[in-house]
């Protein structure tokens, strides 16, 4: 039998921050044979060389349809099948699903050995969505408030406010009508551009 | 309250049902809420449709008979093919290099009939073995795909045995026409707009369509779970009207250029709109820099009905698993078949409207004596076989 650490584990994503994320988590529970790649042209000769026991892949990776294929002919490697054998556990492919993960085991490794290593990859591409969003966000906000700077420099220019007034205009129109004071700075700048 | 109905699809030429479904209001018509869902995978869809994410999908007319068999070591799923979207718009595209060699080594095949050009090909791989070079690649886009098939039997018809004489890989459709451009496939079998990509960019040649190897190949159909036809019998009913009319709109060769604009948005295909417009008017080019080439059949969404869910085709996917070894040749495959096709649930869903339905599930595929020839469009094998589904078990 081979021990939990001693699996082979192979992450395959196209997103490098994701793969470092999900391998760290790995590494840090204890399992010391985790690789990664990305997209490759040649990854039929690369798992090959690899042997993993089990395979990590993000749900939607096109990739996925070349990897079932090889399974399916290859007699070099050991023919592994996707996680979602175990029906039993419905609850677990729900939140695989919904996480986006999808894994490949190799046929015959117990159920209760592999759980640990796909909740591993569940909660860190949780938690990867999770820092998406807040950086998406924080770039969000970021652009909104250079819309609005934007828009006090050009209503400071074209009408000789001030820069406390300009924000006090966007700020009263927002109100007024019930927008974002980043809309209606929108709407300024876009006003401005018009050629007349 | 309109019904939510999700429906993950490819970026294909044929997903313009499902997307005419939902532009054109057909969808709305039925109480239907149709949310598109685009997808760059087979296995993604399969497994979002299979675990409720979606409760429809635009699937390979392979993939449920697949999945009820537990096939590829996937856990069996039980979806059912309650009508087909239209006979696709496959192409066999080879690289112009690749062309070339096949133009050199028998310039009699490659100017004969299309579906017989793979006797070039034998030869070209006849040249390789003599000087021991590797064998080449091909792809298609899944084990359990129509291109797998018709790639195959082009192959096999001209005296090349698929498993030995040349590789054959998968690759998902969208990542096709970069595999060829950079020269890891030395051809591929795919819908389009993949192969007139390849064209226009001087990249690839198309060397046979889907027509010129079996015009009624099952190409993709709407799959949807089995639980889910128990428990929204109306809802399963009124998706299916809204994609038969959906067909019915997409067919008219007036609303071909609209078809085109549609589809060539990011959100649906996302390709160029020239390309789009040269496959679906009908006037393919063929090889880069020559005029196109009329072949009003390239897309068909309606006639010859291609939303009818033929019981005899999904008896040849069965028969074509078995010739190349997904499963064993004792299988009892129509009885499989009968299972996941349909055809009671679109007679059913159709029966208030102008749609005309053939009499029976089954028929001789290939006989060119058939009578039923105006109806069902052109249908014969390039190796003139005969298909008749209750000599197969």
């Amino acid at each position: 039998m081979v021990k939990l650490e001693e699996y082979n584990i192979l992450v395959i994503d196209e997103n490098p921050d994701r793969a470092a994320i999900v391998e760290r988590g790995l590494v840090e529970s204890g399992y010391a044979r985790v690789a990664r790649i990305g997209t490759s042209h040649n990854l039929v000769e690369r798992i090959q060389a690899l042997a993993p026991d089990i395979i990590i892949i993000d749900l939607e990776n096109p990739d996925r349809d070349t990897l079932e294929q090889m399974f399916q002919v290859s007699r070099a490697i050991a023919r592994p099948i996707a996680m979602f054998v175990d029906q039993s556990d419905a609850s677990m492919i729900q939140e695989a699903v919904s996480a986006g993960v999808s894994a490949y085991v190799v046929d015959g490794l117990r159920q209760d050995r592999i759980r640990p290593i796909v909740e591993m990859a569940i909660s860190r591409f949780n938690v990867f969505d999770q820092l998406r969003r807040e950086r998406d966000e924080a770039q969000a906000k970021l652009n909104e408030r250079k819309l609005i700077e934007r828009a006090k420099g050009i209503l400071m220019k074209e009408k000789g406010l001030s820069e406390e007034d300009s924000y006090a205009l966007l700020r009263k129109n927002a109100m007024k009508q019930n927008r974002k004071i980043y809309e209606i700075a929108q709407s300024v700048i876009t006003a401005f551009q018009l050629e007349f | 309250m309109a019904e939510k109905v999700r429906l993950g699809f490819v970026p294909l030429v044929d997903c313009a049902i499902p997307v005419v479904a939902r532009a054109m209001g057909f969808a709305e018509q039925e109480n239907i809420d149709l949310e598109l869902v685009r997808e760059m995978s087979w296995a993604a869809i399969r497994d979002k449709l299979s675990y409720g994410v979606f409760e429809a999908a635009h699937l390979l007319a392979g993939i449920p008979i697949a999945a009820r068999l537990g096939l590829g070591g996937v856990p069996v799923q039980h979806i059912v093919v309650p009508m087909a979207l239209g006979r696709g718009g496959n192409a066999i595209t080879v690289s112009t290099r690749l062309y070339q060699r096949m133009l050199e080594a028998d310039p009699a095949a490659m100017h004969g009939p299309r579906g017989l050009s793979g006797r070039a090909l034998k030869k070209v791989i006849d040249e390789d073995r003599a000087a021991g070079r590797p064998v080449m690649s091909f792809a298609t886009v899944f084990p359990f795909s129509s291109h797998n098939y018709e790639l195959r039997y082009w192959m096999a018809a001209a005296g090349i045995d698929p498993d030995r004489d040349v590789n054959i890989g998968v690759i998902a459709p969208p990542r096709m026409f970069d595999s060829l451009r950079n020269g890891w496939v030395d051809g591929y079998c795919v819908g389009e707009p993949w192969n007139q990509r390849a064209v226009f960019h001087g990249d690839g040649v198309i060397v046979a369509l889907k027509d010129d190897i079996w015009p009624r190949s099952p190409e993709k159909v709407l799959g949807i779970r089995e639980d889910w036809v128990n428990s929204s019998p109306e809802t399963v009913s009124g998706l299916v009207r809204a994609l038969v009319r959906a067909a019915e709109w997409a067919d008219q060769p007036g609303n071909r250029s609209e078809l085109a604009q549609m589809l060539s948005e990011e959100s649906n295909v996302g390709a160029p709109y020239e390309i789009l417009k040269a496959s679906l008017g009908g006037r393919p080019v063929l090889r880069p820099g020559e005029a196109p080439t009329d072949i009003p059949d390239r897309h068909v969404f309606y006639r010859y009905t291609a939303t009818f869910p033929w019981l005899s085709q999904g008896s040849w996917v069965g028969t074509q698993m078995k010739r190349w070894g997904q499963v064993p040749a004792d299988s009892d495959l129509n009885s499989v078949v009968r299972q996941v096709y349909r055809p009671d649930l679109y007679r059913a869903a159709v029966a208030d409207l102008d749609v005309a339905v053939p009499k029976h599930d089954w028929r001789v595929e290939g006989a060119n004596d058939a009578d039923d020839r105006s109806f069902v469009g052109p249908d014969s094998f390039l190796d003139n076989t005969v298909f008749d589904p209750e000599k197969v078990s």
